[in-house]
């Protein structure tokens, strides 16, 4: 990854609010099978703000409890490794990513929007597909376009060269690969290494939009791509980028899915975003 | 004099005065329709071609689905005061990303399934901003009947 941190620099990762130690620690935590409860709990209580945010979502109705929840505990295990990793990543990211993105025509909002609508896109995926995940994909799915927002900001002017490729049918990450030096997926990879995040979520974020360029070929990244491509079909947080990109046959024929399946997951997406939405604003 | 934003999978009438818009259309279609002499109209954005996929949506939101949304629609027009025979019809969006081939041209099929039910329907498109991979903002203006499309920081008539 030599020449992206060259174009990535240290200024660009401080625009961007730093992960907490606590956040990361416990999203790794989270992907340890040895790790329980209470040590999860043990770090999450060292920050004040995720603590609360815990303590607010275990405690919202979206997630479906009803009585209160006095101890950070009883919070950490009533919402279980599924909710967790998107309460923590939401703690850290969503008021960055709540923001516009001036460059990629974002306005306030939709960056958060899309990564929520990819993040249900996948369960619903996940769900249909009947099998087991690592619940980190929500991270990555949440994280994936995080690199739009360094990007965004550093644009300028150069977006009308981005737009002139993308008018002539090259896809809108490869044009930014070739205007810019490097693409959103590589600028969140380099995010995501800076804070630290576990290799597998970088690699997510890295391929999201070329799955069969990674080194690694993988169930995660297969259905976050395609959660991807629901999303912008159905103009989910889309900016300038729009429908310019080239989905993967590859990850359809991998997962053994046909249109209608994919269909099925988009008639499902807009009521669950709404929702999801609405938990993670209450957390 | 209200300005509705519908989303995805959603559906609004209106009269003069009202403004109804959808933003970012990628593969779902939206429509117009507009009366021009008493002045009311309607907007829909659909997801998906055919109600089948998922029957129980479609009955609890017509306006998910192509072939249920669009007589819908109508239906709703009409019942505001317009008439079929002045209605004018306009279709944006139905976009597809980059070499969609059979696997992800829903926005093809939306288009195919519109157009057959106008056909069947004797009511025929006035204007269009369809395909394509752009996404699509769409502005239906009941006053004047003016619908606008913005996209990617143009913005023209249709
Ligand atoms: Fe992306
Ligand atoms: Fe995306």
């Amino acid at each position: 990854m030599k020449p992206i941190e060259k174009v990535v620099t240290a200024a660009d990762l401080q625009m961007l609010p730093p992960i907490s130690p606590a956040a990361s620690k416990v999203l790794k935590l989270l992907d340890d099978p040895k790790a329980d409860a209470v040590a999860i709990q043990r770090v999450i209580q060292y920050d004040p703000g995720l603590t609360a945010n815990v303590l607010k979502a275990a405690n919202s109705p979206y997630f479906g409890f009803r009585q209160e929840t006095l101890s950070l505990r009883s919070a950490v295990v009533r919402l279980g490794s599924r909710w967790l990793h998107q309460v923590v990543v939401a703690s850290f990211a969503k008021a960055a990513m709540e923001q516009d993105v001036p460059g990629y025509d974002l306005p306030a909002g939709e960056l958060w929007r899309h990564a929520v609508g990819v993040s249900v896109a996948s369960d619903r995926l996940v769900a249909l597909l009947g099998v087991s995940v690592a619940d980190e994909i929500f991270t990555a799915a949440l994280l994936h376009d995080i690199g739009k927002i360094v990007l965004g900001q550093k644009v300028g002017s150069d977006v009308q060269r981005i737009e002139a490729a993308t008018a002539a049918g090259v896809s809108f990450e490869a044009a930014e690969r070739a205007v810019l030096g490097l693409d959103h997926a590589a600028a969140g990879a380099c995010l995501l290494e800076a804070w630290a995040l576990p290799q597998q979520l970088v690699d997510v974020v890295r391929w999201h939009h070329q799955p069969e360029d990674a080194e690694r070929q993988s169930l995660v990244l297969d259905i976050v791509h395609l959660a991807d491509v629901v999303c912008l079909m159905l103009g989910i947080g889309t900016g300038r980028d729009g429908l310019c990109y080239r989905p993967s046959t590859g990850a359809m024929k991998r997962l053994q899915l046909k249109v209608s399946d994919l269909e099925a997951v988009a008639a499902e997406t807009p009521l669950g975003l709404e929702e999801l939405l609405a938990g993670l604003n209450a957390a | 004099m209200t300005n509705t934003v519908i989303g995805v999978g959603g559906m609004a009438v209106g009269r003069v005065g009202d403004t109804l818009v959808t933003y970012a259309l990628g593969s779902c279609l939206g429509l117009t329709l507009y009366d021009p002499e008493t002045r009311v109209g309607g907007l829909l954005h659909a997801l998906l071609p055919q109600s089948k996929i998922n029957p129980e949506k479609a009955r609890d939101n017509p306006a998910m689905f192509v072939n249920t949304g669009v007589p819908s629609l109508f239906l709703a027009v009409y019942e505001l005061g317009g008439v079929k025979e002045r209605l004018v019809v306009k279709a944006a969006g139905c976009g597809a990303p980059l070499g969609a081939g059979t696997m992800f041209n829903t926005g093809d099929r939306n288009y195919t399934v519109l157009k057959k039910i106008l056909w069947k329907n004797n009511v025929l498109l006035d204007a269009e901003d369809v395909g394509g991979s752009k996404a699509r903002t769409v502005t239906l203006d009941l006053t004047t009947g003016k619908v606008t499309i913005s996209s990617g920081g143009e913005r023209r008539e249709l």
